[in-house]
């Protein structure tokens, strides 16, 4: 039980043992790759678990990163590989943490679930010949139903890891793959598989989702076709992305005219929401460069309430886009309709001269906002604040800290942020965690009688 | 000319309906999503910037109050849940009391126990100088304006309209004194008067053009008969139809064809209009007032003194109204039928008269700014088509 066990096998669920490490990280998005980087850095053991088959979390699916236009896949990646890499960590993907008790130490037991892969994880190389002979093709869910995939697949071609994983619920159990498989590492009989792991810290890194389309009804409830959400202009614009082009929905035309309708479900109390996501400036102003470069002729406008761009290098960023000729105009979006040809006609009130704007676009990209993610409330009794996301007793002074003593939270599972901030409060987290973890230590090396009483002045 | 702040005007407002659009921050969704909202009237948002930085003349003057029904489209998707649409509603109770010279008006909106008292006793000396002057109560025959003579009913009804026409016609002056000015009416320039008179009066009022194909768009699309717009106009046309039938019932009079209170059969033209009238009437003040006793939307989620002593009052005149019918063409002799008539007549007599100072007031203010907003200068040239739905 001591020693730690080989990361390798930790992808075969029948021979993963249970675990004994110092900190648990539980999501494999950016925050939680980091802040187990940070933690295992320090040479402490950690346990990273993902839901998900690959690690990489919603980053990895972006184009670029904004202010500095750093391709997503070119820095995300490596993160993604040395977590897999590390030794002081354990990666655990497609599990579930079932359960969190405390050890009566300070300490924790999770009881976490494997769910198949329905493949010898130690046996797959990757190389997808299993992919290439499936016969059933779905909509590729890592493009948000875009492209398309198989039934049997890699992830997507930057997975971590490279291992394939079959859908279960489309596979028509043909065995095609298991035939083309080099390594025989196709598994039908593979069971969930649960297991503990004992750990004295958590580091809850959940991540958020996205506002749904069909969100608000005035924008035609997730109905209008040439009406997209940023995330699926995301992965239009990224280089994997699934058609190497932007093209519109219902006749993939590339749009002409592309319009942003901001806060598209933050700062909306219509929706329950009255935060500010922090992000949908930024990366619709991102998108909208991104935009400008592979669509050069087309024209580019952005609605919005208010344009908050207050990071480092941000309102200089929002400068440069006006400067390239991307047009915005102040007023809330407050209906989609479309045209005969499915072009989305946007009605707004434009705020500088009080005047009904009633304009057609080819292309309408809702700047959804962030939603909470996970709820930690049955599981990791982290109960959510208000606005959904993890309640932090103390916000100010110390941002990661759950109320629990040793449990951590970081990222946006704890409040919307962008990427510059969870890696940031991933670090932050992860040097709470690492602070708990020695005084956990200390105290049992010295005893309970050997704390010291504190004088009374 | 100096523009007039008014600081107080945002507080002064609260005390006529549920406002809360300081959380506003004027991101302009309310004028967008509105479906009557066009270029040249824009609001909710314009009027709540005006009680925001407290223009009280610009808000009075706003022809766009009266041109909303509130759907409540407005305040389902303000994303401060700052309710545009109720803010309007008690806009339209300031502007009805300020309009109002007398004072009245503010009385009846402000406070609203002293204006449930002050109708109460309105009503008790109605009654009360009605009762003083009351005739026999015949047991063999129903004659009810033996009881109440007719002359002192058409002699109180007379006095009360005149009294009305006037109170409307100072408070649309009113109105008119900042509007005109505002929306640019010139001397010399041809206006289409006629044309703008018949649309308003027959296509908007009466035909409810405005509320029927834009204000009603609602999702759930209830059934015709439930759909707010003829709820509105069931109300609207058994008002005036009754108020029809009577005026002719008293030209008939008048004119010595017949006398009022004369039996006729229940098919006789005038009668005839009065009932039908009269149920439209029931009909719709009973589905408005159940709506407002379930809060059944946006719209009816917030009932001030003022919504609900306008509709009870015409429920209560309607229904008594329709009881007295019952009694006329019931064997007599219906003895209550005499009590029922003084009680129908007093309720119809105070909402008669409280019409300038009470939401009901709209029936002048809303028809003179559909009026206004439809009134175009007539181009001396052809004008070049304009493309619709553009900017």
């Amino acid at each position: 039980m001591n020693s730690r066990p080989d990361p390798n096998e930790s992808e075969n669920p029948m021979n993963t043992p249970d675990l004994k490490v110092d900190a648990l990280v539980v999501g494999g998005g950016i925050a939680g790759m980091q802040s187990a980087l940070d933690l295992a850095d320090q040479g402490y053991r950690v346990a990273l678990v993902e839901k998900e088959a690959s690690i990489g979390g919603k980053m990895i699916m972006l184009s670029k990163v904004f202010p500095t236009l750093d391709c997503c896949s070119c820095i995300t990646t490596p993160k993604m590989s040395a977590v897999a890499h590390h030794d002081n960590i354990t990666l655990l993907t497609t599990c579930d943490v079932q359960a969190l008790h405390t050890n009566g130490n300070g300490g924790y037991t999770a009881k976490v679930q494997q769910n198949p892969r329905y493949i010898d994880a130690d046996a797959c190389t990757g190389c997808r010949q299993c992919e290439y002979v499936c016969p059933i093709d779905l909509p590729a869910s890592y493009d948000l139903d875009m492209g398309a995939t198989r039934a049997i697949r890699v992830p997507f071609s930057t997975a971590v890891p490279q291992k394939a994983i079959i859908d279960i619920e489309h596979c028509l159990l043909c065995g095609k793959c298991e035939k083309a498989c080099p390594t025989d590492a196709v598994d039908f009989s593979q069971q969930p598989f649960t297991f503990n792991i004992e750990t004295n810290a958590v580091v809850l890194a959940t991540g958020f989702q996205t506002t749904p389309t069909d969100a608000k009804r005035e924008y035609g409830g997730g109905k209008l076709l040439n009406v997209i959400d940023a995330l699926s202009m995301e992965r239009l614009l990224a280089p994997t992305g699934p058609y190497g082009h932007i093209l519109r929905p219902s006749d993939g035309k590339e749009p002409e005219s592309i319009a942003y309708v901001q806060c598209a479900g933050s700062r909306d109390q219509s929706l329950g929401v009255p935060y500010c996501s922090r992000v949908c400036c930024m990366y619709a102003i991102k998108q909208a460069m991104l935009l400008s470069g592979a669509l050069p002729m087309a024209d580019i406008t952005i609605y919005y309430m208010d344009i908050r761009t207050f990071g480092k290098g941000y309102e200089q960023f929002y400068q440069n886009a006006k400067a390239m000729g991307i047009e915005f105009v102040h007023g809330k979006v407050a209906r989609i309709d479309e045209d005969s040809e499915h072009n989305p006609v946007i009605r707004v009130e434009t705020i500088e001269n009080g005047r009904i704007a009633e304009r057609t676009h080819d292309l309408v990209v809702l700047s959804v906002g962030m939603l909470p993610g996970e709820n930690l409330g049955p599981i990791f009794d982290v109960q959510p604040a208000d606005d959904g996301f993890a309640a932090i007793p103390d916000p100010t002074l110390s941002p990661s800290a759950t109320g629990h003593p040793g449990v951590f939270v970081t990222g946006t599972a704890s409040g919307p942020m962008d990427i510059v901030d969870s890696i940031i409060m991933a670090g932050a987290a992860a040097a709470q965690a690492a602070a708990y973890l020695e005084t956990m230590r200390s105290s049992v090396a010295a005893g309970p009688t050997a704390i010291p009483e504190v004088a009374h002045v | 000319m100096s523009t007039r702040i008014e600081p107080q005007l945002l507080e002064d407002l609260k005390a006529y309906g549920k406002v809360d659009v300081e959380a506003c921050f004027n991101c302009g969704n309310c004028t967008a999503i509105c479906p009557l909202s066009e270029n040249d009237a824009t609001f909710p948002r314009r009027m709540i910037r005006m009680a925001q930085v407290g223009l009280r003349d610009d808000l009075l003057s706003s022809k766009e109050l009266w041109l909303c029904y509130y759907c409540g489209e407005c305040t389902d998707t303000c994303p401060r849940q700052a309710a545009p649409g109720e803010f309007m509603a008690a806009a339209r109770g300031y502007a009805i009391s300020h309009y109002d010279s007398l004072g009245l008006g503010k009385l009846l909106h402000r406070r609203p126990f002293w204006a449930v008292v002050f109708m109460i006793i309105l009503g008790i000396v109605l009654a009360g100088f009605m009762y003083t002057r009351h005739g026999t109560m015949p047991y063999d025959t129903l004659g009810l304006f033996e009881f109440i003579p007719a002359e002192l009913i058409h002699n109180i009804g007379v006095t009360a309209m005149v009294f009305v026409a006037l109170a409307g016609l100072w408070g649309l002056v009113n109105m008119l004194r900042h509007e005109v000015q505002r929306s640019g009416l010139r001397l010399g320039v041809r206006y289409n008067w006629w044309q703008a008179l018949i649309d308003t009066i027959f296509r908007e009022v009466l035909g409810q053009k405005r509320y029927r194909e834009d204000c009603d768009r609602d999702p759930d699309a209830p059934p015709w008969y439930l759909k707010k717009w003829f709820i509105h106009a069931s109300t609207m046309w058994g008002f005036l139809g009754l108020l029809a039938a009577t005026s002719l019932d008293f030209a008939t009079a008048l004119l010595g064809i017949k006398e009022t209170g004369a039996w006729v059969p229940i098919y006789s033209p005038i009668r005839l209009l009065g009932t039908i009238s009269g149920l439209f009437l029931i009909y719709g003040t009973t589905v408005s007032i159940i709506k407002r006793l379930t809060k059944a939307d946006r719209s009816t989620e917030y009932s001030t003194v003022d919504d609900w002593a306008f509709l009870i009052m015409m429920w209560l005149s309607g229904m008594t109204g329709f009881a007295v019918e019952v009694a006329i063409y019931l064997p007599p002799p219906q003895m209550w039928a005499y009590w029922m008539l003084l009680v129908h007549i007093v309720i119809a007599m105070e909402m008669l008269l409280l019409i300038p100072f009470t939401k009901f007031a709209h029936i002048f203010y809303r028809t003179m700014a559909l009026y206004l907003h439809a009134l175009k200068p007539i181009p001396e040239k052809t004008p070049e088509p304009v493309p619709a739905g553009t900017d």
